[in-house]
């Protein structure tokens, strides 16, 4: 009987504490319950009929409130009280759903920056290889940090490779699978026998690459490969039967022993590979062209393992002890006497740096532009935080009466600034799980972007614990951010001002904090809007450059005979008959063939002579060189400023001829007239005397690689009379509208000629392009996360003008009233944001001076600290203030003193 | 202050030491506290029962006062408090500030405690 009425007031009193959205916990529900069950036995016992005795415990229930009960100390202990705060957290934020999702847009645009550049910065400088004790792997450098060697050399380390764990080498390349018409190039290794045992990494299916592998011309099996997982999974559909099977290189047959694992990428951070194939066979594709015994060939690169207990240093020493019989065996081929005993004498000794996260030329390149980037985004998350936290002050003030009215009933500081961080926290949460979102589309778009057609980027942005530790951290950042600021507000909520204003305006120190704020605001985007600035204009200035050539309408188709089909004397005949075949196709207004392009890769230069030069160092006698056919100048739209092109007069047999650049004639001759000249080209070190070449023309400056270089004095041979063929020769071909439309019928024609040879086919508008890739990335973030930063603070003093306008709307009204004309009103109002804004701008631009100088080597053509950017920022900046600051300025010259006197 | 102002905010006050000096020489549940307190103060000092919860819980918390079930014989469980060492110590101080500054009222205005 006493369980049941007991069982009833507990019933009534949890559903009382449901009505009020409190938890209570088991104990204080069983104590009240207890004394609602006395109250009640206790009218009863007073002569009170049961229907009395009902109405008293009821009404003792009813008058009560559960604000204070529900933060019992023990109940504190349990999630319940959290749960509850949560899910007030969650109706305030559903409560202004706009201000909510611009919180929840900012907040995951800035998190979701951050860990995209995060991820990236992450997978390029920061995660180790995916092998065994990657600590074990040192790279070999000289002492100027070249990582490249030639095959003798890699040769000679191998037969002592057990002073180390282990050795290996390798070599990034690609492999055309194709096997006839056009190529279908995917990123290959050269590797060395062994090296996935030396690495340490698993093999999925089938076996890795052995030393008898790596026997000239291939081991018992004959020429191996192994693949990886993804073409595996691509061209053989991840069957167990792909081993075994053959697949095509270069039109040489190989016999696929292997499958790599799934997360292996090679040796090389921001490479990939498809194919690994071992060194020994590298001839059969090669021919007569093989770099293996070639000493003066560099092009692979030397990886060791220590020994559990071997240091790095006496590994060097150990490496080091061997560098005299190293030298002596790995004298290059053809120099003179006195290059000879220089090459044995050199004291560089090899040194290894630590490869725990393997080798890198992106490394390299884009580290300080992605930490640049780094910093850019981080401060982006700090104006959206800033912008934040005035949303949540002056939703926190919108509540003052509520948050009073805790207070009053007896809330602590405490809780009052935990339901606060809660919403907080809440907003972060969903602004970072959205940021992932963000975040992944992001990183994969950046890589997508700094990759080329001629160099494909590959990066492992996977999920790790620094990208997870990293967003953490950022989100919990972001909540102490933009979140203590409004919480420490609330908590000086004053209960009885509160509950007597009824929620009407308040002012004092959250002017003050929201001034502070917006100032940050102004002050970093500012910085941001300068840096991009700045970047916009290094490469539009790149972009804008005088090339000396002309880029639009320009094909250039390379064709490369594989070196195992043709004979290197067929090859000078070959070519000028696929350049015949290609000048017959219709469209093709000009077409010309040549061993380099314009701003292409690969870099061709040698040593030059005049007779009767000043005297010179030797490296300002290193001329860019170039092999052409007749008409390559109107192809590519260089002008012929004196003298003649080269014609069929120039072939092998005849006298040897040369045109040079304005860029030669300024280094070599003071300007003086250079045609009739001879220059004389070599280099100093080999044993076979210079060649000389009469000069026949003069053209104008072109860039030869890259933008960014000066135009190089540069010297144009005739393919005719170039020492040795070209195994690659590059036509271009000029035509009207897109280049690329010819790129069907120039592959028929070539095919008519000789269907075995391997062509690409690019327009020398997106060569040119692939050139800026870095420029144009940097400036295209910057330029997008200053926008957003100007977007964020334009806002930003849009609500805390129109907020002040508010709250000051009775003082306007009364100003009014007392004749005040509405361009008074609005400059009152402009007052406060040209003050906030003016010191925003300054303390912005001290930041910019300071910081200007950390970009100094990404930009081009303009000082860090250019006026013009930073005074066209600062303006830019100004006018987006005046206008947040006008709209709501005007909107108080409209006030209605009557109606706002009225209701005052 | 509006009439009634002034007790209201005194009971506010004095919930505490009131509470204290009804646990002082024996330990009481909720309800019989409020049923001392009305039977004591003759109906004019009443507690809602959430607010005297309240306050046990806060005294609690200070560790001024002990709370613990107890079953006793032939009744339901009981949440029965007890004052602590600490708590008499914050009573006996309290009694003596209450005395100093019913003194100084009775001074300055003239009013009298019975």
């Amino acid at each position: 009987m006493r369980d049941r009425q007991l069982r009833h007031w507990r019933a009534l009193v949890r559903d009382r504490a449901k009505a009020e959205w409190r938890e209570l916990s088991s104990e204080v529900v069983d104590e009240l319950a207890c004394h609602l069950a006395d109250l009640h036995l206790g009218a009863l016992e007073h002569g009170a009929n049961g229907a009395d005795a009902d109405r008293i415990a009821n009404d003792a229930l009813r008058s009560a409130s559960f604000l204070v009960l529900s933060r019992r100390p023990r109940a504190r202990r349990s999630p319940v009280g959290y749960v509850h705060d949560i899910r007030i957290a969650c109706r305030q934020l559903l409560a202004t759903p706009i201000v909510t999702l611009v919180a929840v847009v900012s907040l995951a645009l800035g998190i979701g920056a951050n860990t995209a550049m995060f991820s990236i910065v992450n997978s390029l400088l920061l995660r180790t290889l995916p092998v065994a004790h990657p600590e074990q792997l040192v790279i070999v450098q000289s002492a100027g940090q070249a990582t490249s060697w030639t095959n003798p050399i890699w040769e000679e380390i191998r037969a002592q490779s057990d002073r180390f764990a282990g050795a290996m080498a390798w070599s990034a390349t690609r492999f055309d699978l194709a096997s006839g018409g056009e190529a279908h190039f995917v990123p290959g290794l050269w590797a060395s026998g062994g090296f996935f045992d030396v690495l340490g990494t698993p093999i999925v299916l089938g076996r890795g690459l052995t030393r008898d592998d790596d026997r000239r011309g291939g081991g018992r099996d004959g020429p191996v490969a192994m693949i990886s997982h993804g073409l595996w999974q691509r061209q053989f559909g991840g069957g167990a039967d792909t081993i075994g099977r053959r697949i095509t290189l270069n039109r040489v047959a190989y016999t696929i022993v292997g499958v790599t694992s799934p997360g292996f990428f090679g040796p090389e951070v921001g490479g990939t590979f498809d194919v690994i194939v071992p060194f020994g066979t590298e001839p059969l594709v090669a021919g007569r062209a093989s770099q293996l015994d070639a000493r003066s060939s560099w092009w692979l690169n030397i990886m060791l393992r220590l020994k559990p207990d071997q240091t790095p240093a006496a590994a060097e020493a150990a490496l080091n002890v061997m560098r005299p019989a190293i030298r002596e065996a790995t004298m290059p081929a053809g120099v003179g006497a006195r290059f000879a005993a220089q090459y044995l004498a050199d004291t560089e000794p090899f040194t290894l740096a630590p490869a725990a996260t393997g080798r890198s030329p992106l490394r390299i390149r884009y580290q300080r532009p992605l930490l640049t980037i780094l910093v850019v985004v981080g401060l982006v998350l700090i104006v959206a935080c800033a912008n934040i936290a005035n949303l949540q002050l002056a939703r926190a003030t919108a509540r003052r009466h509520e948050i009073g009215l805790r207070v009053a009933l007896g809330a602590s500081r405490w809780q009052i600034a935990r339901l606060v961080l809660i919403e907080s926290a809440l907003l972060a949460l969903i602004g970072a799980a959205a940021g992932q979102l963000f975040a992944r589309w992001g990183s994969a778009l950046i890589v997508s972007q700094i990759s080329t057609d001629a160099a494909p980027v590959f990066l492992d942005l996977s999920l790790d614990w620094r990208v997870l530790a990293f967003t953490t951290g950022i989100t919990v950042v972001t909540v102490l951010l933009f979140g203590t600021v409004p919480a420490l507000h609330a908590t000086r909520a004053d209960p009885t001002g509160a509950l007597a204003e009824h929620g009407r305006s308040g002012s004092g120190p959250r002017g003050r904090v929201t001034g502070a704020l917006v100032i940050t605001q102004v002050a970093l985007s500012l910085v941001l809007v300068v840096a991009a600035g700045l970047f916009a204009r290094t490469f539009t200035r790149l972009a804008h450059l005088p090339l000396g050539f002309q880029t639009d309408g320009v094909l250039i188709v390379s064709a490369s005979a594989p070196r195992n089909q043709f004979e290197a004397s067929q090859l000078p005949a070959l070519q000028e008959r696929i350049l015949a075949a290609v000048r017959a196709v219709p469209g093709a207004m000009h077409a010309a063939l040549s061993s380099k392009t314009p701003a292409g890769t690969g870099n061709w230069t040698d040593r030059a002579e005049v007779p009767d030069m000043a005297p010179m160092s030797e490296p300002d006698r290193r001329v860019a060189m170039n092999s052409l056919s007749a008409d390559w100048f109107t192809t590519y739209g260089t002008p012929i400023l004196g003298g003649r092109d080269f014609d069929e007069r120039d072939t092998a047999a005849g006298r040897r001829v040369a045109i040079v650049n304005e860029a030669f004639v300024r280094r070599f001759t003071h300007g003086a007239n250079p045609i009739g000249r001879t220059v004389s080209i070599g280099a100093s070190y080999l044993a076979a005397p210079p060649v000389e070449f009469e000069i026949v023309g003069l053209v104008g400056d072109a860039v030869y690689r890259s933008p960014r270089d000066p135009i190089p004095p540069t010297v144009y041979i005739p393919n005719a009379q170039r020492d040795g063929p070209m195994n690659t020769a590059y036509i271009g071909v000029r035509t009207t509208g897109d280049p690329m439309r010819l790129a069907r019928s120039i592959e028929a024609a070539i095919a008519a000629v000789d269907r075995n040879v391997v062509l690409t086919f690019r327009s020398l508008e997106d060569q040119v392009g692939a050139n800026l890739v870095q420029e144009r990335l940097v400036a295209t973030l910057a330029g997008f996360f200053g926008a957003l930063a100007l977007l964020l603070a334009g806002l930003g003093l849009y609500g805390v003008t129109s907020y002040a306008v508010t709250r000051r709307q009775a003082e306007i009204g009364i100003r009014m009233a007392l004749g005040a004309a509405p361009g008074g009103v609005v400059r009152l109002v402009l007052a406060r944001v040209a003050v906030l804004v003016g010191i925003g701008v300054l303390v912005g631009a001290g930041i910019s001076l300071w910081a200007s100088t950390f970009v100094a080597t990404l930009l081009y053509g303009l000082e860090p600290r250019d006026p013009a950017t930073l005074a066209g920022c600062a303006a830019l900046l100004a006018t987006v203030g005046a206008l947040a600051g006008w709209l709501p300025a005007y909107r108080a010259s409209r006030i209605d003193p009557a109606e706002v006197l009225r209701n005052a | 202050m509006e009439v009634g102002g002034a007790i209201r905010e005194a009971k506010k006050g004095t919930a505490e030491l009131v509470v204290l000096a009804f646990l002082e020489d024996q330990s009481l549940h909720g309800y019989e506290l409020t049923q001392l307190i009305d039977e004591r103060s003759g109906g004019a000092l009443t507690f809602n029962f959430a607010s005297l919860y309240a306050t046990l819980y806060k005294l609690e918390e200070r560790k001024w006062i002990q709370g613990r079930w107890v079953e006793k014989a032939g009744q339901r469980r009981r949440r029965y408090y007890t004052i602590t060492a600490e708590g008499r110590r914050v009573l006996e101080t309290q009694r003596h500030e209450w005395r100093q500054f019913f003194a100084l009222i009775r001074d300055l205005a003239g009013v009298k405690y019975a």
